[in-house]
């Protein structure tokens, strides 16, 4: 691991070092390291959310072996320049004699380079992957920074619970999944509990009403799942909780069979397995778009 | 006009809350009775999978186990005996919440199959389950017991067999001892079990790369096209172990390197390796392929079959006896542990193709590779010079230890000059993929619950690899061989090397 690139590089410095950093990385007589990646994944990280984006990193790069393009956008910095951090990460799977690799870039988007990320990005994008947009806290719907990252990526990955006010955004979210593959972290959390409502059926064909104890952003995701796919109006009534506690439909209580505690870096890991669009996701996003509560 | 009233399968069709939830194969309720439980495999392989399975929730909440076998022991102590294994065994952390709830749907029965009233008592203890565990009356019955005792349990199971709900017959290999007595035991089963409800396991199937084999032919474009006698010289698949026959001196002397690795394994992946590409991935579709493959398949004669002892040797720097001189082993044993062969598969793509085969015990190490060795460039431009270090084009299959697949191409020395030497491009399994690995137990178990054979051996393949096999052996009843012919530690006897010399070829060097 190193840090050699700090004030003032070019994208031509960062691939240089990426360059240096494999070949030093191989002891005289071992076998090359093997640089592994199936996708490129870009992490759009402003300030107060650097330090969980940072930790998530630790354990998702080992999961999967990418090139990950770190932005801290710093758009108020006075200079117009990037600086930069490359890290080569190795890792050493059990009952293997050798080691994979993965890269790590970090960018500080300083001044006016922070408007126009994607001129950054697109020439250290890996060719022929799939490129993973991660947007850490509330997106800016009308921010051209987003437009132009959107604009390279092929699969959106948030966390509506990092929004302050998930049923403000969510329907602006709505305008968004037609032009773009959408993962949602919080989504992907109300799993289990989807599944253990589906076993009510068919005692909840007609069900009016959903209550949850549980963070807004899940509260609203399952709200419009359950209208949607029942094709028919339910109330929501919620009660806030750090997690999702309790999810009643019409009084029934659903109970998982065992909510498994995930990392940031499991959760993150879980939407980067997904090429695809997620059709009943994007359902629910419309319909509470549709009437929100 | 009446109104009909919709059956709780079609409720369950219509859930339209089901939809878009992901895909997770979980079984139905169900009890799986392992007889022979008191064996290494149910310790060392069953229960650390069943385990795995438990901790990812992919096993029913109704769900049980009744290990049944004749040593005498307790549900306790059959449990702590269990525990032990997932502990040592499993790839997975231990949690005591996962165990306990696996473990209270466990029980252990002392009984000997062949006894009408103690096969009561197991059946009992399922039908027992069934309305303590809610399994339904679906039942897999496991034969984790030794070749002879299998039609003996058949015998006395089959007429008894759960009515309620399905049933499945998992049957551990070897599956019969040659054509006739496959043919037998088909015959035995099939008087009591439908053929898809019998899953004989071959558990070289459940790996990954196996199953990665069919992905790299059928989901690449780029392969197909080459993967015949045009531009393929000829295929070598290796099962290589380093260790000698442990504690299985009496199952071994029976079997030898033929039955235990040739008749089931190896040809399962001569099979895999030369199939046509099936219309899609179900049980039957790929069956018939691999089918087609094995009945096409020949040794063009005796002196293409070289079989091997080891003697006494060095394996990994420790000195180790010959094969005669493991304990159980007859001291004038004819046993082979060792077998080479070149087989043709007779069909359009792969007409005049050899395919080498070979097996052995205390090689010098362990490896499973199936290499797809390419013809020579027609003309390489370059002077000879240039081509000393430039050997053909190999696509090689990692099946185990590391699962992987590497493509040995031929490039240019960085320099001044013109020199060419091979270079190995590797895609080891677990690099891209940085998931653990299921064990293979795992992914057969799952699917026999779930009811897809696709990865077990239908009665046609099985009666197709006995004939080749049958084929093979016939000429070594007339001959007494001259064993040990191989020093422990090496890579065989000189005649598997000539075998392969004879045809201007030798085996890949390791």
């Amino acid at each position: 691991m190193a840090q050699a690139l700090t004030r003032d590089v070019t994208v031509r410095d960062v691939e240089r070092e990426l360059a240096r950093l494999r070949d030093a990385s191989t002891e005289p007589g071992q076998a090359p390291r093997l640089r592994t990646s199936v996708m490129t994944h870009v992490a759009w990280v402003p300030e107060r959310w650097e330090e969980a984006a940072t930790g998530t990193l630790a354990g998702l790069a080992e999961r999967h072996p990418s090139r990950t393009i770190l932005l801290f956008p710093r758009p108020d910095d006075p200079e117009n320049r990037l600086d930069g951090d490359v890290d080569f990460r190795c890792f050493v799977r059990g009952g293997q004699e050798r080691e994979v690799c993965s890269e790590v870039i970090s960018l500080r988007l300083c001044g006016r380079r922070a408007a126009a990320p994607a001129s950054v990005v697109l020439p250290l994008l890996v060719s022929d992957l799939p490129v993973f947009l991660r947007w850490r806290g509330p997106l800016p719907f009308d921010a051209p920074e987003l437009g132009e990252l959107l604009g390279i990526a092929d699969r959106l990955v948030v966390d509506s619970r990092e929004w302050p006010e998930p049923g403000r955004a969510l329907p602006r979210l709505a305008e968004l999944l037609g032009g773009i593959a959408v993962s949602d972290i919080s989504w992907a959390r109300t799993l289990p509990w989807r599944a253990a409502v589906a076993t009510l059926w068919p005692d909840v064909r007609s069900a009016s009403h959903l209550r949850v104890a549980g963070p807004e952003a899940e509260a609203l995701l399952l709200y419009g799942w359950l209208r949607a796919r029942l094709g028919r109006d339910v109330d929501l009534e919620r009660e806030p909780a750090g997690e999702v506690e309790l999810v009643e439909v019409d009084g029934r209580e659903a109970g998982p069979r065992r909510v498994e505690p995930k990392t940031p870096s499991d959760l993150l890991s879980d939407q980067l397995e997904d090429f695809g669009r997620d059709p009943i996701y994007e359902e629910a996003v419309r319909r509470f778009a549709s009437s929100p509560t | 006009m009446p109104c009909r009233r919709r059956s709780p399968v079609t409720e369950l069709a219509e859930n339209p809350l089901l939809k878009g939830l992901r895909a997770r194969r979980t079984p139905e309720p169900c009890a799986v009775a392992i007889f022979g439980a008191s064996g290494d495999l149910t310790q060392r392989k069953l229960f650390p999978a069943l385990y795995a399975l438990a901790f990812r929730n992919l096993l029913p909440e109704q769900f049980a186990v009744v290990g049944v076998a004749r040593t005498p022991m307790s549900t306790e102590e059959f449990r702590e005996r269990m525990r032990e294994g997932v502990q040592e065994h499993g790839r997975d952390e231990f949690r005591s919440d996962v165990w306990e709830e696996l473990a209270a749907g466990t029980r252990y029965v002392c009984a000997d199959l062949v006894d009408e009233q103690e096969d009561r008592e197991v059946i009992e203890c399922l039908n027992e389950l069934d309305e303590a565990r809610g399994t339904a009356g679906n039942r897999v019955y496991y034969l984790a017991v030794p070749p002879s005792a299998i039609e003996p349990i058949v015998l006395q199971l089959g007429p008894k067999r759960a009515s309620g709900g399905w049933t499945r017959l998992i049957v551990e290999k070897p599956f019969g001892h040659d054509l006739d007595s496959a043919r037998r035991l088909n015959e035995v089963i099939r008087s009591y079990f439908e053929e898809s409800e019998i899953f004989r396991i071959d558990h070289y199937l459940g790996k990954e790369t196996v199953q990665n084999m069919l992905v790299l032919r059928f989901a690449n474009g780029i392969f197909e096209p080459i993967w015949n006698r045009q531009f393929v010289d000829h295929v070598q698949i290796t099962v290589a172990e380093s260790l000698g026959i442990e504690d299985r001196a009496g199952f071994y002397e029976q079997a030898g390197a033929i039955r235990d690795i040739v008749q089931n394994h190896l040809l399962q992946l001569v099979a895999l390796t030369a199939m046509e590409p099936p219309i899609d991935f179900s049980a039957e579709s790929v069956r018939n392929e691999k089918v087609k493959v094995l009945r096409a398949t020949h040794t063009p004669g005796p002196k293409h079959v070289v079989r091997g002892q080891y003697g006494p040797g060095h394996v990994e720097g420790e000195e180790v006896g010959g094969y005669r001189e493991e304990q159980g082993v007859e001291p004038d044993s004819a046993t082979e542990t060792y077998v080479a062969a070149k087989l043709f598969v007779d069909n359009w793509r792969w007409a005049d193709t050899p395919f080498y085969l070979r097996t052995g015990k205390r090689l010098p190490r362990r490896e499973t590779t199936i290499a797809i060795q390419f013809k020579r460039a027609p003309h390489p431009p370059f002077e000879v010079d240039s081509e000393e270090g430039l050997r053909p084009n190999v696509l090689l299959i990692h099946i185990q230890p590391d699962e992987g697949v590497s493509l040995a191409v031929g490039a240019k020395v960085p320099g001044q000059g013109l020199t060419i030497r091979t270079v190995h491009m590797d895609f080891l399994y677990g690099g891209s993929f940085r998931v653990g690995l299921p064990e293979a137990y795992e992914r057969l178990i799952l699917d026999c619950l779930l009811g897809d054979a696709t990865l077990f051996t239908r009665a046609d393949e099985v009666e197709e690899q006995w004939a080749l096999v049958d084929a093979m052996v016939a000429p070594w009843k007339r001959d007494r061989p001259h064993f040990p012919n191989y020093a422990a530690g090496t890579w065989g006897p000189p005649a598997a090397d000539e075998l392969l010399h004879r045809d201007g070829r030798s085996w890949r060097r390791h």
